[in-house]
């Protein structure tokens, strides 16, 4: 039991804090949601940090790092808000090199790793809200080539990322199976329609007509939970940075700004909300570990853990969010102003993997007689 | 990053666990699992089978006669304790005033105390609060005057707990009306059996007298009996707060009340109606937060890192959970926690329960006496004060 960073890590977190501070300010952010939520530039700084081959493996040409370092790097993602969807690729690189067949890893991730083609998963369906098993795509295959037909939503850069890990129906004798493919967008019978979300960050609608696809595994729900796994892990990272950030322009704001002749941070009515905003933050962190070093744990201690680290995350984020706006007064609520910016990320960020309310509905259900961190 | 305990820890975890399952009696085992009624002799009877062990001042170093043990294998010790049905340790001797005794009382006062605390013989209890001194303690009035090799004590303590068990108490009094009000107070032990002392039990609206008035009416204390030195009692006491961060969220009883939790619920039939559930769900997430919170001060402690600005938040989060869980055990009986008969709180009480399930006896009182821990030990509003303060400045 040791919650300390080595000293390996908190090198990559100086170098991570270190770009965002330096190298992704609040105007160039700003001037990449005006162009459309996504830069690939800036995508390409995150992997000349060695970001994009952070979980692939050095024999890949990764760094075959583990989750603790892909939670630093996250949280400090989160303290500047990035928008590029790093999150996607620790996902899809280590779907991949745990599930895909050699040939597919060696086509792929090498090229990911180094930042060249960005793989984003593609599995939200209009209608499934937060139900991983609800998958209206179809799969089938002919001559030994497999193809994809259906609509997935949300997809992160959609319209940008070089290819999707996509969960599709396989039509069997014996019953019907969720398996994950690959699928380029190049391939023919793939349209994407973007937009942003309300992060400012990018997304698309994808439609797969009959569209070529690779079989990564014929075993995707267990895939896809592992993969939406470490998507909550990296979520909760996220957000602690985000909320970590947001309550320091907070008290920022509140040792500067001066209403009836004083600070206001010498109220006591606002003082403790900024102790309930520490109270959040730091279950927040806690919970945060947690998420990250169970992801190796068995698959259903692992899924009770992310259910619970979410349902904390999301309880966290609204709090710290809400409080950091009303503690702002009227300036919160300006475009202009960054914390509105902190306030709609952890918004969005809720509803990412599952929302507070699902999360408690998967606790509930997975309840057992006894519980803690180690049950 | 490591969740895991060490090979080492998790050996030292099964031999506290099997000396417990051998040593903990199970009567007492059966009432604290249900929340009947404990008395003064269950209580002693742990105690003294603790300090028969060694493990009585379970925190102290081996050269005071206690176990030595890291933070860690404390921890472990009171997890292993509480989950078994263990009563808790009533901390006034061997929790609080032992540790200020080792750091700030003489040779002479190790001798005369510790052993008496550490075998569980002598019954201490704390003179802290007073009337007119709650959360701003500092305020306090109870008067010492030196006079000769003495010191005569007047003034009232209030709100000590189980004091009517008590055979000595440690209080802080004034011993100087100069300066700040922190500046003229000391830490004294006194004889309970002295004359001028009255102590009157408090009646709590649960049915019980956990709590006492002392009064203290030209009470003469031999001199010796100052710890340290006269007008340093706040820092004195300030340190023993200082090592108390932990054990206050009881993050392990929590663990263990919401398995009872759950036993009610279901008993009840409310564990299937998900309205219900959800509510036990939440819970359970608070308390797995709650420890992953006191396992990240207890690695900063290995480490030799600074923890305090997270370590304020247990007694805040701690309190709230334990008036949460005894709050969802009243609702889940419903009506069934409403009849207010206090021999079915007591073991082997053959009489009828209405609603049933004995089991339910206690739920009402459990949560009405649970309002106090929001409320002591510096109120959750002076808690904040002190987050906010490390916050914001």
């Amino acid at each position: 039991m040791d919650f300390d960073f080595s000293d390996d890590q908190e090198q990559l977190r100086d170098a991570v804090r270190k770009w965002v501070d330096k190298g992704y300010d609040f105007e160039r952010r700003r001037a990449i949601v005006a162009a459309g939520g996504f830069d690939r530039a800036a995508y390409g700084e995150l992997a000349e940090l060695g970001l994009t081959g952070l979980y692939v493996s050095e024999a890949h040409g990764g760094m075959g790092m583990g989750p603790t370092e892909a939670m630093v790097t996250m949280e400090e993602l989160g303290r500047g808000i990035v928008l590029e969807p790093l999150a996607q690729t620790l996902m899809t690189s280590a779907t991949l090199q745990t599930h895909a067949p050699a040939v597919l890893q060696a086509a792929w991730l090498p090229r990911m790793a180094a930042g060249e083609a960005i793989v984003v998963l593609a599995h939200q369906e209009r209608g499934a809200r937060y139900q991983l098993s609800r998958c209206a795509a179809q799969a089938s295959e002919s001559g030994g080539q497999w193809t994809v037909t259906g609509t997935k939503s949300l997809v992160a850069a959609g319209d940008q990322a070089d290819a999707y890990v996509v969960p599709a129906m396989v039509h069997n004798p014996g019953g019907n199976q969720l398996a994950l493919f690959l699928v380029e967008r190049s391939a023919s019978g793939v349209a994407t329609q973007a937009y942003a979300t309300q992060d400012g960050s990018r997304a698309a609608e994808v439609a797969l007509t009959q569209a070529p696809a690779q079989l990564i595994t014929l075993q995707g729900m267990g895939a896809l939970e592992e993969a939406v796994d470490i998507g909550i892990a990296c979520v909760c990272a996220e957000a602690v940075g985000v909320m970590d950030k947001t309550l320091a322009i907070t008290v920022e704001y509140m040792n500067t700004r001066k209403q009836f002749g004083v600070a206001i941070a010498s109220f006591q009515a606002l003082r403790h909300r900024v102790a309930d905003m520490k109270m959040q933050l730091e279950l927040g962190r806690s919970m945060s570990y947690y998420a990250s070093l169970k992801l190796h744990a068995p698959a259903e201690e692992r899924r009770r853990a992310m259910a619970r680290a979410k349902y904390q995350l999301g309880t966290s984020m609204r709090f710290i969010g809400q409080q950091a706006v009303q503690l702002h007064g009227g300036i919160a609520v300006t475009d202009e102003y960054i914390v509105s910016h902190y306030f709609k990320k952890l918004t969005q960020l809720d509803m990412t993997f599952g929302d507070t309310l699902h999360q408690l509905g998967e606790v509930s259900a997975r309840m057992q007689d006894t519980a803690g961190v180690f049950a | 990053m490591d969740l895991a305990f060490t090979p080492e820890e998790l050996a030292f975890r099964d031999e506290i666990r099997t000396w417990v399952k051998g040593n903990l009696p199970a009567d007492i085992a059966h009432k604290v699992h249900n929340a009947m009624r404990l008395t003064r002799d269950d209580m002693q009877r742990w105690a003294k089978i603790l300090g028969k062990k060694g493990w009585l001042g379970w925190g102290w170093p081996t050269q005071f006669g206690g176990p030595g043990w890291t933070a860690v294998q404390k921890h472990l010790f009171e997890e292993e304790c509480a989950l078994a049905g263990a009563p808790r340790v009533v901390p006034f001797g061997p929790v609080m005033v032992a540790p200020v005794i080792m750091a700030f009382g003489n040779a002479e006062q190790h001798k005369r105390f510790l052993p008496g605390i550490a075998s569980g013989e002598v019954w201490w209890s704390q003179g802290y609060s007073e009337p007119g001194s709650g959360s701003d303690l500092a305020s306090l009035k109870t008067r010492a005057e030196r006079v000769g090799d003495k010191y005569i004590v007047n003034g009232q303590k209030t709100w000590t707990t189980l004091g009517q068990y008590g055979e000595w108490i440690f209080c802080l009094v004034r011993t100087s009306t100069e300066g700040k009000p922190q500046t003229g107070i000391s830490f004294l032990l006194i004889d309970m059996k002295s004359p001028g002392i009255t102590v009157r039990p408090i009646k709590l609206l649960d049915g019980e007298c956990e709590v006492n008035e002392v009064w203290f009416d030209n009470v003469e204390v031999p001199a010796e009996n100052l710890v340290g030195e006269e007008n340093k009692g706040w820092n004195y006491a300030k340190h023993l707060l200082a090592h108390e961060r932990t054990n206050i969220a009881d993050v392990n009883r929590a663990k263990r009340e919401l398995e009872r939790l759950k036993r009610i619920a279901k008993n009840e039939g409310v564990y299937d109606d998900l309205r219900f559930r959800d509510e036990i769900a939440k819970l359970e997430v608070d308390i797995v937060a709650l420890e992953m919170l006191v396992l990240r001060v207890l690695s900063a402690e290995k480490s030799g890192k600074n923890s305090l600005d997270i370590a304020g938040l247990l007694k805040i989060k701690g309190s709230e959970i334990q008036q949460r869980y005894t709050e969802l055990m009243m609702l889940a009986a419903g009506p069934f926690a409403l009849p207010c008969i206090f021999e079915a709180m007591d073991a082997g009480w053959q009489g009828d329960f209405p609603g049933g399930t004995l089991t339910n006896a206690p739920l009402a009182a459990n949560y009405f006496n649970m309002r106090k821990t929001t409320i002591y030990g510096g109120s959750n509003e002076v808690q904040r004060n002190i987050v906010a303060q490390t916050v914001l400045g």
